[in-house]
């Protein structure tokens, strides 16, 4: 609403605002002005709502790193600052000023954290890469082909989105579970539970329908004649899709897998679930986490640290692909 | 654009075949239709092995018997028994889905044991509450996001970021701000008089902080696709209204609203899904028998000690059926609303 252009005649009033009215407190003054200028009024509610956004969605990571922070003894009472903060040790050499900056480096030695990070990276790698491939074949005969029962083929992909992930788990578990022979050169004991595989397979079927979604508006928004130009030129088909069509749709193609990588990176119940929670097994980020949680001595400041750096990843991604995140959640979503 | 990358794949284009040129020729030669359900297969394969033979098979276990002994964990067909036992509250599940008897007196139902305790009100307790917060606090955001001002990309990105991140980090967060020794969150609402000693073990005071984790993250998530309906609304329309002399909240009203809703619809749909398969916070703060909610249950048949996978099948499906009867609601609602064909 605030972005309508001020008009004249509210500029005139401010000009007016100024009138020599002593006698009126501070707060009457303000009040009297802003019935007489409501457009101050909804710039103070602009600004007093975007500073309560900011300070709700930015002061627990904020709290989270003075926990971090403050050393293990101190815990009982973190404020604003990590207990025992003072400037002045700075002056006696002491650089961590009373925090204790060390915990960030006990987040790896206490359990291999970081081999939990790179499992759940690579796990997040591989699913978007195969989200990314298989949808954009669907994608395309989704967005560019005609052929019969296209309508409910579409309607068989949202299906699957709205079936909680417990309806798949049990049946997905026991297959995960069971020792099959042909993979047996493969995998050690010829099952898939405690490897990648058994996180990456749902995630992709999961994650799926929504990047389908995604490439299927962006593929189809490719004038016909510039794929008839490669094909004409020779291209096979697939190669048109590969080399043409996907190209040319790089936003939406780096919407998609950025959306997926997070929804994997972010995923809880197959990742606590597919594996036993050790990182030889390929357990992912959250059993890493809840490790802390588990510990025999209570590490609330390791737990804080450990959270702030498994956080550092999404973290980057959003800064970098905002743009990205808001335009594929918003295409995917309206056009369903 | 379209020159330059249309010539570059011309020319590597044609010698791509090799030992694949025949197969090649062959889809070169196919039917629009035919080349069409090719490319479909490899996501439908993936979709049938983890979707759709996953759901049927849990569909026929939740009308097999448990068997608790024995190598075989299915006993053999007995119909809805399960299902009749899940809402009877006559299983081997730690927590109950429902456990609410009919009594003469005034509001007629007595619980069993005490709401929070009761899974199917700790779900929908959980997806209604949580979704109207999360709408009103995502309408803020996304007006916020709306207006044109400085800093505006950062604002979003500070707004975007809780939900970028992982469940159990957030999960994590919540836990240490509502633990008595680090946190601050417990204190203070003991001091409102809203929680009582141990917060982390109480249900009702767990399903608060639950609740308030959830609204924290995924607010966000309503705020841009709200956006996206706010972005759709022609700027025109209120320089019109205003020389016609509406005031703010008309032109909210009559102008916002109504072509904001059925995005607003979508979202809320979207998110009412999400909320009703609740468990990776529920599990990483609380724990799934302070606050059960029916994907509890299911995780609970299955590891929690006696094997009861019938049960746990038959309330996977109940959770299903739930979420299908809210689709069908928002379902009507969308066709109500103006722009549904949009």
């Amino acid at each position: 609403m605030a972005t309508e252009k001020p008009d004249t005649h509210q500029v005139l009033m401010d000009d007016d605002g100024e009138e020599p009215d002593i006698k009126r407190g501070m707060f009457e003054a303000w009040a009297a002005k802003a019935i007489k200028n409501p457009k101050r009024t909804y710039k103070a509610m602009f600004y007093t709502a975007t500073i309560f956004f900011l300070v709700t969605t930015l002061f627990p990571f904020y709290w989270l790193f003075q926990v971090a922070l403050t050393p293990r003894d101190n815990l009982q009472d973190v404020g604003l600052v990590p207990s025992g903060f003072d400037p002045s040790l700075l002056a006696q050499g002491d650089i961590t000023m009373g925090t204790n900056p060390g915990v960030f480096l006990e987040v790896f030695t206490l359990i291999p954290f970081h081999r939990y990070m790179i499992n759940s990276f690579v796990i997040a790698t591989v699913t978007t890469i195969v989200v990314i491939v298989v949808a954009s074949l669907a994608g395309y005969v989704f967005g560019r082909l005609r052929f019969p029962g296209k309508g409910p083929m579409m309607l068989l992909v949202l299906i699957v989105s709205f079936f909680p992930p417990a309806a798949f788990f049990i049946p997905l578990n026991e297959l995960f579970n069971t020792n099959i022979d042909i993979l047996r050169p493969i995998l050690t004991d010829g099952s898939l539970y405690n490897t990648p595989y058994a996180m990456v397979v749902p995630f992709s079927a999961i994650f799926m329908p929504l990047s389908i979604f995604i490439l299927t508006t962006f593929y189809a928004q490719i004038p016909d004649g510039l794929e008839d130009a490669a094909r004409i030129e020779g291209t096979t088909r697939l190669g048109a899709l590969f080399r043409v069509i996907m190209p040319l749709s790089a936003p939406g193609v780096a919407t998609a897998g950025v959306l997926t990588f997070i929804a994997v990176y972010n995923e809880f119940f197959f990742s606590f679930l597919m594996t036993d929670g050790s990182a030889e097994n390929w357990a992912p980020i959250v059993d890493g986490i809840l490790q802390y949680q588990g510990q025999y001595e209570v590490l609330f400041n390791v737990m804080a640290a450990a959270s702030i750096v498994g956080v550092l990843p999404v973290a980057i991604l959003v800064v970098v692909a905002q743009e990205k995140i808001v335009s594929g959640l918003t295409a995917g979503a309206l056009k369903e | 654009m379209a020159t330059d990358h249309t010539n570059s794949p011309v020319d590597s284009g044609t010698d791509s075949g090799g030992v694949l040129s025949p197969v090649f020729t062959w889809m070169e030669n196919l039917s629009e239709a035919a080349y069409a359900y090719l490319l479909l297969i490899p996501g439908f394969l993936l979709l049938a092995l983890v979707a759709f033979y996953p759901l049927l098979s849990t569909l026929r276990m939740s009308l097999l018997a448990d068997q608790t002994r024995g190598a075989e964990p299915l006993g053999g067909f007995v119909g809805l028994e399960n299902y009749m036992n899940v809402l009877t509250g006559e299983t081997r599940l730690s927590r109950q889905l429902i456990d609410v008897a009919l009594t003469t007196e005034f509001p007629f139902i007595e619980l069993g044991t005490p709401f929070f305790r009761q899974a199917l009100f700790v779900t929908l307790a959980f997806a209604i509450l949580s979704v109207i917060f999360e709408t009103a606090i995502g309408f803020g955001q996304a007006m916020v996001l709306d207006q044109e001002f400085k800093g505006r990309r950062w604002v979003r990105v500070a707004i975007i970021i809780p939900w970028a991140i992982p469940i159990v980090i957030q999960g994590m967060l919540f836990f240490l701000l509502f633990q008595p020794t680090v946190g601050f969150g417990s204190g203070l609402m003991q001091a409102l008089g809203i929680f009582g000693d141990n917060p982390l073990a109480s249900s009702s005071d767990s399903f608060i902080i639950v609740l308030v984790a959830d609204i924290w993250k995924t607010s966000a998530f309503m705020a841009l696709l709200i956006l996206a309906g706010l972005q759709s609304v022609d700027r025109s329309l209120y320089d019109v209204a205003k020389v016609a002399g509406a005031t703010p909240w008309q032109r909210f009203k009559m102008i916002t609203l109504p072509i904001v809703m059925p995005a607003l619809i979508v979202a809320m749909l979207f998110r009412t899904m999400d909320a009703m398969r609740v468990y990776g916070i529920i599990e990483s703060t609380a724990g799934c028998s302070t606050v059960p909610s029916m994907t509890c249950m299911v995780i609970d048949g299955l590891f929690g000690g006696t094997r009861i996978y019938g049960t746990a099948a038959a309330v996977a499906f109940l959770t299903a059926a739930l979420i299908g009867v809210f689709i069908a609601v928002y379902l009507a609602k969308f066709r109500d609303s103006d722009g549904g064909f949009a």
